[in-house]
């Protein structure tokens, strides 16, 4: 099945400000396929995702590396969060 | 009015008690919102970001949020629940700005509610830290060094 991967934040700055991507998975597969999947496509981003750099929501949701996917989840790409008015680590785009 | 209707007005009144929204707030309206949701309140705390012109050692021209449309409304949501379940406060309101900040103008505001202070202040601060933690809310700080984009907060 193919998934659209919605990214944010530095993800998206650093994939040209594209807000999604399109991943090729097969049915039934769980979130470490995608990942595997991603890192394949774009290796950068691969590593983020394993190293828990960066997360993957599914249906608003936190997922786990077991969550299982279908052709309806709404899937994202999560780099780490920064709401409010204070802040310390930062990447430069 | 109908049962219908006055259920309808409630959660009407809930939805803006949690909001991701573009345009600034108005302090007293949204203190007002809180205080009218019950006459037993006795204490109101507030926490209000602001947007400062410095971080980390350089100039910040201005400021831009980026968020999850959906997630971050469904988490926010979800602090407000446990911050009424888990303090003794009478309401809690949280609203977060995105798009383009202006250095000096609001970025953040968390409204809570009790029949004492120290539950009000006790809340209140936990729904911002909490907010900080857990809420898909991204930041782009803008400085003569180029485009920051902000990954953790203490």
């Amino acid at each position: 099945m193919t998934v659209t991967v919605k990214v944010f934040g530095a993800l998206k700055a650093r994939l040209g400000d594209r807000p999604a991507l399109t991943v090729q998975v097969e049915q039934g597969r769980r979130v470490r396929d995608l990942i595997m999947a991603i890192h394949t496509l774009n290796p950068e981003v691969g590593t983020l995702l394993l190293d828990k750099h960066v997360i993957v929501s599914v249906n608003h949701d936190i997922a786990h590396d077991d969550t299982e996917l279908t052709s309806a989840d709404e899937i994202a790409l999560l780099p780490p969060f920064s709401g409010g008015s204070c802040a310390s680590r930062r990447m430069y785009v | 009015m109908s049962d219908s209707a006055a259920l309808d007005g409630i959660e009407v009144e809930e939805t803006m008690l949690v909001r991701v929204q573009r345009e600034d707030f108005s302090l007293d309206e949204e203190i007002n919102r809180v205080r009218n949701r019950s006459r037993r309140i006795g204490g109101i705390a507030t926490f209000l970001g602001t947007a400062r012109d410095w971080s980390e050692g350089r100039d910040v021209s201005h400021m831009v949020f980026d968020y999850y449309e959906g997630m971050a409304q469904k988490t926010l949501r979800e602090i407000r629940t446990r911050a009424l379940r888990d303090f003794d406060v009478l309401e809690a309101l949280i609203l977060h700005r995105y798009g383009e900040i202006a250095i000096g103008d609001n970025i953040v505001l968390v409204v809570v509610g009790a029949v004492h202070r120290a539950d009000a202040f006790k809340a209140c601060r936990w729904c911002i830290d909490e907010l900080k933690q857990i809420t898909p809310i991204w930041k782009c700080e803008h400085t003569p060094d180029g485009d920051v984009w902000v990954e953790q907060h203490p």
